[in-house]
């Protein structure tokens, strides 16, 4: 390798990690300037100074302890993620056996019904809530698990994704199934979805983001109690004349951060293991 | 073998629905929404034992409390109402009560209320009753919490820029000199008061009141006096080289009175909990007062309420006797002495042990002087334009966009205009 | 081809998800259509008005500023958005093992905030005097900037947040069409003599199309839908809101802000519909852009 070669990849490399670490401390320190306002003490100015450290490590377990002990935080976990896992399974589910079909198949009406589904997608939910939610309640599924999650799974957004990944698909392989004597659904099955891993797993991420997210639909929705999502929970918290202080309210929302971002560390690593194990580009 | 389950779990779950609804059928529940912080620590605690209170008196009744922010009591009783799944008593802000009115959240209980004794009912505030009844034999809440303007006054930095904290300004003058002297010394004076529309409302106290503000739903017109408004702005272009440029309600606005960069915060008494920590951690000195008026005789500030509604239905009668238990003086008193917050229950405020509570002296002085937000109550919904309009108007007048004698104009021919559509 | 084998398989796949959209997206949103038709306050029975919430709208004042504000924001944040999470999405491929993990839960941190939290946060960067950024503006003796109240700054403080978070959640979908491309393609280019930026061009941005075009469609259509944020950074409430003379007013706000507000949900449902008949048209225009350039 010349000279000249040899110092442009360093360049080159500086350059990359400069920016990446500008990139990430842009990204991260605003939420590292959160948790040092959840442990700190209370009373103290908290958007004045930035904050680069935490200052009482004990505060903050205290008001950790209290939200838990005094509001039903666990629960709300617990209903939250129930809400999550459930859609999750259902929307991935339902959406890829007919992103399957609509992505590599000809059929009757397949354009007509694609393009009213993507339509969908083009209406505000906001203009939606209410017809759906009066259809939810005269279904009798009020403050249900079921109508949290049923009525959010034939998600366009989650067709619309799959079907982009899954055109990729090569369509020999699935020739070659059919001619080994698979019937339609285990083509799905045992060709489609594991090419379609990678798709499955950040669709369930970010539907989980989606899901946790959701403020509007789990509030009219969810009105009792023992049905609160954690949204609902922190928005006790958030209400603008509360007389909670400022640090316990932001514990609060912290502490709704924490299961996605759990979950996508988990799943992440799942994508780029699963590469390496199928010997592409990782 | 499947058969026989199924047929059994039917059976069982066929048993389980009867007996449920033969319960039903004796027991009632009441859903029973509150404000979220009344539904944490010891206000939950106190709220229920009201409700054990009541429900020893009322066997067969459940009562259940639920707790919801601001924004989402409105949003889930509105479309509680459109569903017909209304809680059965609630809580709301005054000033949403004619939406509910409108959906049919809000039942009308003149005739539950004429009939309950002569001194329950005098033992309310006659205008928060006044407040409550749009039309005669239309009554539609009981009026519950409320606050009235106060004025935080950081003695640190007052006595920074040489001034004597121990008489509060006695006049607008008085207190734009005050300020003055605080801007001169590297300080902030006030919060900018022209970023919300309560904020707003507290300083057009200062030389209005409630006969030039609000709206005539009978002409659909503001009932604002371009002549007061014009006086009004004049004060918000004195102060804007003054203020902190956050609003009363922001938390930058508490962070800066903490740290003695802030002189005045004109806001109600919920900062006080914030502000008592500081002092409590030795880093704060504060007082808090009343916003002074144009005359010595005058107070600015607004008043507010929080009110409690009872849903028309099968649970109506049950519901209304909660109600009037839980605002009944004794309860009242109770609930001002926990949470050292003004309620309309005049009687309640007068008990020596509550009106012996700082905040609480204060507010009920406040609201003697203090002028409604946004009278006239429950009896149409205002539209959004309304208070954007007043915002924007005022913050350009504020920024020198207008003059104070043609932002007065143009707020009233905006409003009109807004009302008219 | 097709039309020897029986379609039913077909049907029997998709039916699922068929009949969960008929049931909760098609007949909600017919039924909202039908209500944008009347005056209705969600409890009286409603009273067909014709398209006079339509004139309404129409002709308001806040519809067009809710609309041009949109405009702008639009063409903004969306090709910026994209770009910076595409460029992410190469920055954290170009890394490997511990390190690419760490860059890309980094970068996906301002995704998993709820919208309060990080509207506060920024709420404190962009205070004036004493916040963050007018900090760092003191520091090379500028003076402070009103990034939320002043009418010219407001709405790219806005984008600036949007694209904070939306960065991160387009860079997990660019990653993952990117881990999709094959290494051989990359090695053979290699060996041709093709230099990075060559590859980039050649292959990564052929191979990535239908991801990148869901990408782009998918933020198009969501940003033409932004609520929360501009909500949040301003402070809102049903009776107050869009910030300082409606600059960060947006449709799907004032759509809620008459639903809720003023309980008008017809007029809501009105609004709902102009707003999809807007992203009807972008969306076609942006496949057609598509269409077009696959003909060529």
């Amino acid at each position: 390798m010349s000279v000249s070669a040899r110092r442009n990849v360093t360049v080159w490399t500086v350059l990359k990690w400069a920016v990446a670490i500008m990139v990430a401390v842009i990204a991260v320190f605003p939420v590292w300037w959160m948790v040092n306002v959840v442990f700190s003490l209370p009373g103290e100015p908290v958007s004045i100074n930035p904050r680069l450290w935490p200052t009482s490590m004990s505060a903050g377990i205290d008001k950790i302890r209290m939200i838990f002990a005094e509001t039903a935080y666990m629960r709300a976990y617990a209903v939250s993620l129930a809400y999550a896992g459930l859609t999750i399974f259902g929307v991935l589910l339902v959406g890829s056996l007919a992103a399957f079909e609509f992505a590599l198949f000809e059929f009757r009406g397949k354009n007509v019904l694609f393009a009213v589904i993507l339509l969908s997608l083009m209406v505000p939910t906001a203009a939606t809530i209410i017809p759906t939610y009066l259809l939810t309640s005269s279904l009798g599924w009020l403050n249900s698990m079921q109508g949290l999650v049923v009525p959010g799974l034939a998600s366009a957004f989650g067709l619309f994704m799959l079907v982009q990944f899954m055109r990729a698909i090569p369509r020999d392989m699935i020739e070659a199934a059919r001619l080994d004597g698979a019937n339609h659904f285990q083509i799905y099955w045992f060709v489609a979805l594991p090419l379609s891993r990678n798709a499955m797993i950040t669709l369930a991420i970010l539907t989980f983001m989606q899901t946790w997210g959701n403020y509007m639909w789990p509030l009219i929705v969810g009105t009792r109690p023992d049905m609160y999502t954690v949204g609902q929970v922190v928005g006790l918290f958030n209400a603008p004349l509360s007389h909670q202080t400022v640090d316990v309210v932001m514990t609060a929302n912290l502490l709704a951060a924490i299961p996605p971002l759990v979950f996508f560390l988990i799943f992440q690593k799942q994508i780029v293991e699963g590469i390496a194990m199928s010997g592409t580009k990782g | 073998m499947d058969i026989r389950r199924s047929f059994l779990s039917t059976v069982s779950a066929l048993v389980a629905v009867g007996w449920a609804g033969i319960a039903a059928a004796q027991e009632k529940t009441l859903e029973y929404w509150v404000y979220s912080d009344f539904a944490q620590g010891d206000a939950l605690a106190l709220q229920q034992e009201f409700i054990k209170e009541f429900t020893a008196k009322h066997p067969g009744v459940k009562i259940e409390i639920i707790g919801k922010g601001d924004a989402d009591l409105t949003a889930g009783q509105i479309a509680g109402a459109a569903s017909g799944n209304v809680p059965d008593v609630f809580m709301n802000g005054i000033g949403t009560g004619a939406q509910l009115v409108e959906v049919g959240a809000l039942a009308n209980v003149y005739d539950k209320w004429m009939a309950m004794p002569e001194d329950y009912r005098n033992q309310f505030n006659k205008s928060a009753i006044a407040n409550c009844t749009p039309e005669p034999q239309k009554m539609y809440c009981l009026p519950y919490t409320g606050y009235g303007s106060l004025m935080f006054r950081n003695l640190t930095v007052l006595k920074k820029a040489g001034i004597d904290p121990s008489t509060p300004p006695a006049t607008w003058e008085e207190w734009l000199g005050q300020m003055k002297k605080i801007k001169e010394a590297g300080m902030f004076a006030i919060p900018d008061q022209a970023l919300v529309f309560n904020s707003i409302a507290e300083m057009y106290a200062i030389s209005g009141d409630v006969s030039t503000w609000g709206i005539d739903w009978d002409s659909r017109k503001t009932r604002i006096d371009p002549a007061v408004m014009e006086k009004v702005l004049q004060k918000f272009v004195d102060i804007a080289p003054l203020n902190s440029g956050t609003s009363r309600n922001d938390q930058a606005t508490k962070d800066l009175f903490v740290t003695d960069q802030l002189a005045f915060h004109t806001v109600g008494p919920w900062v006080n909990s914030t502000y008592l920590e500081a002092e409590k951690n030795g880093k704060l000195k504060y007082d808090f007062v009343l916003i002074p008026g144009d005359t010595a005789d005058k107070r600015g500030g607004i008043q507010n309420y929080e009110i409690v509604g009872v849903a028309p239905g099968e649970n109506f009668d049950i519901s209304w006797e909660f109600a009037s238990y839980v605002t009944a003086k004794e309860q009242m008193a109770r609930w001002a002495k926990l949470l050292s917050r003004y309620n309309s229950n005049a009687a309640a405020m007068a008990e020596p042990e509550v009106a012996s509570l700082p905040l609480i002296a204060r507010s009920v002085e406040s609201v003697g002087y203090a002028m409604d937000v946004m009278p006239p109550y429950l009896v149409k919904a205002v539209p959004s334009c309304y208070s954007s309009t007043v915002v924007d108007i005022v913050s350009a007048t504020a920024d020198g966009e207008y003059s104070p004698a043609e932002g007065a104009k143009e707020i009233v021919a905006e409003l009109n205009d807004c009302l008219a559509e | 081809m097709s039309s020897q084998r029986s379609h039913v398989p077909h049907y029997l796949m998709i039916a699922p998800f068929v009949v969960l959209f008929a049931a909760f997206f098609l007949y909600p949103i017919l039924s909202g259509f039908y209500y944008s038709f009347h005056d209705w306050n969600g409890v009286e029975v409603p009273r067909f008005v014709g398209l006079a919430n339509y004139e309404k709208l129409l002709g308001s004042r806040d519809f067009s500023r809710a609309m041009w504000n949109l405009v702008v924001y639009i063409s903004i944040t969306v090709p910026v958005g994209i770009l910076v999470a595409f460029g992410l999405a190469l920055l954290v491929d170009s890394f490997t093992g511990r390190w690419a993990s760490f860059f890309r839960n980094a970068y996906f941190l301002p995704v998993v905030l709820p919208a309060f939290l990080a509207a506060t946060i920024w709420r404190w960067i962009y205070a004036p005097n004493f916040g963050l950024l007018n900090m760092i503006l003191g520091w090379f003796g500028l003076p402070s900037v009103n990034f939320l109240n002043d009418t010219g700054t407001m709405i790219y403080a806005l984008i600036a947040v949007d694209v904070w978070v939306s960065a991160g959640f387009n860079m997990v979908i660019l990653l993952a069409g990117l881990k999709n491309i094959p290494a051989e393609l990359y090695e053979a280019a290699r060996l041709d003599g093709a230099n990075k930026w060559q590859q980039i061009v050649h292959i990564t941005v052929p191979m990535l199309g239908p991801i990148m075009f869901f990408v782009i469609t998918y933020s198009i259509i969501s940003a033409m839908q932004v609520f929360d944020k501009p909500w949040l950074l301003t402070g809102s409430s049903f009776s107050e809101y869009g910030g300082r003379r409606g600059a960060l007013l947006f449709p799907v706000m004032d759509m809620m802000g008459r639903a809720f507000g003023e309980v008008r949900f017809g007029e809501a449902s009105a609004y709902g519909f102009l707003l999809t008949l807007a992203i009807v048209f972008l969306t076609m225009v942006t496949f057609g852009i598509r269409k077009w350039r696959e003909r060529s």
